[in-house]
């Protein structure tokens, strides 16, 4: 029988872990421990936004909001808070665990430098509302997530595939998807060129990068049994005789005789 | 056996000359001034841009996912092929996001060896930006001028970590060599004639009419389309902005070497050009004053070039051949890879293109749960969209130049 | 009986060179191997670098156009994605025979480090090659060792023969 592999996580796994194993923790600190987080964090919650979860994180402030208010949350922090720079936007696939995406904004102050993370959780299906009104670069970011995710989202002007071709299937970077892709991304390449048809001809990807065809002596030198490259496989080849160039000497290098030679004892010298 | 009709992309089947005077022309993927397989639709009415598409993609190769699949030290050489024309800005950028993940410090050499080859890394691009630039527009003498001292600075590294172009010179935790005996005397010889050499491209160009005819107050970038579009870099301090994440937020031993930020306000094509090479200068003053600290820490003995966390990083060399536990504890780090803490990290740095980070979102296993490169080249073409309409044909080509943009970074 | 022997080959001899139609045609074909500027990712940055002033190309005959209409050899620097797949094929159409195909590095030829979803597994599955060239990416010398290689080819190869146009199938 086959051994089960679950098929909701496709990615590598570690395939040695200890029992024993506690994960530590990269540490999270109080956002009252730095006055202009703090500040910020006041803003966000005078403006009626549930604030689900915030710390901070490797000098930077992590907020979890609902997903309905990423549009006003943004807005405030980019006209109130000084954040003018939506440098990343993307997600993370959270399916087989929670059902969902994380989906986070990493915001930039230029006058407080100061970074921050907006996050917020979304069910695999629930669309969530497109911010490239606030920030222009969520246009392309927005797309991106929609390629490699599948996320939905609403009242985006120019809502297309942007790194995968118009006619991809599947969604790359979630978990289900494997790295080599799946049957559809294996032939898309010969099925778009020259048609379904002509699978059989051009034969299916190599992926082995190790792999060695002892009988295509088109693409393989075969070793023992040299042949022209593209002739004929012929089993009953004569096998090629293995001769060094030193056998018949080289130049300038003479042949090793042992009679002739001499063997130094005193290491010192 | 050969059916041509299959060949049918989705925009060949638009009518390309429509009842309004507009056209739509299509500029790529394969345009030798398009930097890379960028494909652009463009609407034109007359020979006047009204609407631009850029279509990107055709360089994705799936890095993020297979950052999802590799442990963390595997994934180094592949950060090379990302910007691969400064690779080690790569190496550095994601070897700093996992030292800050499992928090780590690294030794003071180690630095600036680092911070060497980061300068060396900015100098190249730079110097190859303004060798395709000037030849795209037309200008094939400082091509081949620029890429006789890119050459020169890739026998530097070369001589550093054995490769030309994709470096992988940085590892997680510091460097693993340290600079060999001609390396001074080499980077010397070469910043010493590199103020002759940008005078030469300087003179080539700074009073060329055509140059200047091609570049000023074309392409402008207004402060607000640069910081709503998050463009970085040379893009946004030549919008006036005056932000480096250098001096701001400084990595490394930035904060103490002195350097200045060239800021424009003008924002166009010339602004950028001036700005590149301002940041030439600026570079080479950062490598003299690495080349000082090199000496200090030769001076105080400071030969450390990894840092030392056993549970992340191998040992040396040394120990490990002499030494049980190293030897296991290497093996374990080589097999199953490194367990960094749970948790997510943004790390930003300043690469020569603009902004590059890194955000890693760690479970604790040896396989990064999420890796998103943020590459400042991505939005630099996305500004495309609203900076080329109002422009001509010609007018691209040059603003795709100073955008200075790579497809390694942009489709990953 | 006296031999009326002319040496040909003395200076100042008859303006006449004798050879074989294919070495004739061969040679103007080996040595003025024009290439399209095909640089898909790192590698063509070291195609450029080849170009340029150290390498300098141009010695070798090889120029490189920016039309398939104009080029000879395709020299397919980097990664080809499935994206772009379908471009390569329609511009190797769009090229005039005789034609090559120099496969310029790992991902060209198999995929190499990109083991992934997006990245075609070698352009061989797409269009003909004559020359695989490894590394990651290969120097300038090794490309114009490449180059030399298929001019060797080129000049071992029947000039007149019927032209068979090259397809994968």
């Amino acid at each position: 029988m086959r051994a089960y592999t679950p098929k909701e996580n496709v990615q590598k796994k570690a395939y040695y872990t200890d029992r024993y194993w506690v994960a530590p923790q990269v540490a999270k600190f109080d956002v009252e421990s730095d006055a202009v987080f703090s500040e910020d964090l006041k803003a966000i919650k005078d403006a009626k936004i549930t604030v689900l979860e915030a710390f901070i994180q490797v000098d930077q402030m992590v907020v979890y909001i609902k997903p309905e208010d990423n549009v006003a949350t943004l807005e405030l922090l980019r006209d109130e808070c000084g954040y003018t720079q939506l440098s990343e936007l993307s997600a993370i696939d959270w399916i087989s665990k929670r059902g969902g995406f994380e989906v986070f904004y990493q915001m930039l102050s230029m006058t407080k430098r100061k970074r921050l993370r907006i996050k917020c959780f979304i069910d695999e299906k629930q669309p969530i509302e497109s911010v490239q009104s606030l920030f222009r670069s969520a246009d392309w970011a927005e797309r991106e997530m929609y390629d490699m995710f599948g996320v939905i989202i609403n009242n985006h002007p120019f809502m297309k595939r942007i790194l995968m071709p118009d006619d991809w299937e599947g969604h790359p970077l979630r978990k289900t998807y494997p790295l080599q892709g799946d049957e559809f991304a294996a032939w898309y390449e010969v099925d778009k060129i020259f048609g379904k048809e002509a699978r059989d001809i051009i034969g299916p990807e190599i992926r082995d990068t190790a792999r060695v065809d002892r009988y295509d002596t088109e693409r393989f030198a075969r070793l023992g049994h040299e042949v022209p490259k593209g002739a004929e496989f012929n089993p009953d080849q004569e096998k090629t005789p293995l001769a060094y160039q030193e056998d018949d000497g080289v130049f300038l290098i003479e042949g090793f005789e042992e009679d002739k030679s001499q063997i130094i004892r005193d290491r010192k010298r | 056996m050969q059916n041509t009709n299959r060949l049918r992309p989705f925009f060949e089947n638009i009518t390309f000359d429509r009842d309004d005077n507009e056209l739509v022309l299509n500029f790529g993927p394969q345009h030798p001034s398009a930097h890379g397989q960028l494909r652009l639709m463009l609407h034109l009415q007359q020979e006047q841009i009204v609407k631009a598409h850029p279509d990107i993609g055709y360089l994705h190769r799936g890095m993020e996912k297979m950052a999802e699949n590799m442990i963390y030290n595997e994934f180094m050489p592949t950060t090379d092929r990302m910007d691969y024309i400064a690779s080690s800005s790569n190496n550095y950028g994601f070897a700093l996001a996992v030292e800050k993940l499992i928090g780590l410090e690294v030794p003071r050499r180690a630095k600036v060896i680092r911070m060497m080859l980061l300068e060396l890394n900015r100098l190249m691009s730079h110097i190859f930006w303004l060798a395709t630039t000037a030849l795209d527009v037309g200008a094939m003498t400082v091509f081949l001028y620029a890429f006789r001292e890119r050459e020169y600075l890739m026998d530097i590294i070369e001589d550093y970590c054995g490769a030309r172009l994709t470096h992988a010179a940085i590892r997680i935790g510091g460097v693993p060599l340290d600079i060999q005996d001609n390396f001074i005397y080499d980077l010397k010889v070469f910043l010493d004639k590199l103020p002759e050499n940008m005078k030469d491209y300087e003179d080539l160009l700074d009073t060329n009419r055509i140059w200047l005819m091609r570049m000023e107050n074309v392409g402008i970038i207004p402060t607000e389309m640069a910081l709503s579009w998050g463009c970085t870099g040379p893009m946004l301090r030549a919008s006036g902005v005056e932000w480096d994440i250098r001096k701001e937020e400084p990595y490394e031993l930035y904060d103490e070497v002195e350097f200045n930020i060239p800021v424009s306000d003008k924002g166009d094509n010339y602004a950028r050009y001036k700005i590149y090479m301002a940041e030439m200068r600026e570079s080479a003053k950062i490598l003299y004053q690495c080349i000082d600290m090199y000496a200090e820490t030769q001076k105080n003995n400071q030969t450390e070039l990894m840092a030392h966390a056993p549970q992340y990083i191998s040992a040396p060399k040394l120990d490990i051949m002499t030494q049980n536990y190293s030897l296991m504890q290497h093996f374990v780090l080589v097999t199953q890879g490194m367990r960094p803490p749970v948790g997510e990290v943004y790390i930003p740095t300043e690469s020569p293109k603009g902004e590059l980070g890194y955000f890693i979102n760690s479970q604790g296993g040896p396989y990064p749960y999420r890796l998103k490169l943020r590459a400042p080249s991505f939005w630099h073409t996305g500004v495309l969209t609203d900076l080329l309409p109002g422009h001509y044909i010609p007018d691209v080509v040059s603003i795709i130049g100073t955008t200075n943009i790579v497809f390694g970074e942009i489709d990953r | 009986m006296a031999q009326h022997q002319v040496n040909y080959m003395q200076d100042g001899g008859l303006p006449v060179a004798l050879t074989s139609i294919d070495k004739l045609v061969n040679w103007g074909r080996s040595n003025s191997l024009w290439a399209l500027t095909y640089g898909l990712a790192c590698c063509g940055i070291e195609m450029m670098a080849s170009g340029a002033s150290r390498y300098d190309f141009d010695r070798f005959g090889t120029i490189f156009r920016a039309s398939p209409r104009q080029a000879d050899i395709m020299i397919v620097a980097g990664t080809l994605t499935k994206k772009h797949a379908e471009f390569i094929k329609r511009l190797y159409d769009q090229m005039t025979e005789p034609k090559w195909v120099i496969s310029m590095g790992s991902c060209a030829n198999t995929g190499g480090m990109f083991n992934t979803y997006a990245t075609v597994q070698g352009v061989d599955r797409v269009i003909p090659v004559d020359l695989y060239l490894p590394g990651c990416a290969p120097r300038p010398e090794s490309l114009q060792y490449a180059v030399m290689l298929l001019q060797k080819k080129i000049r071992s190869q029947k000039a007149i023969k019927t032209q068979k146009p090259k397809r994968l199938m």
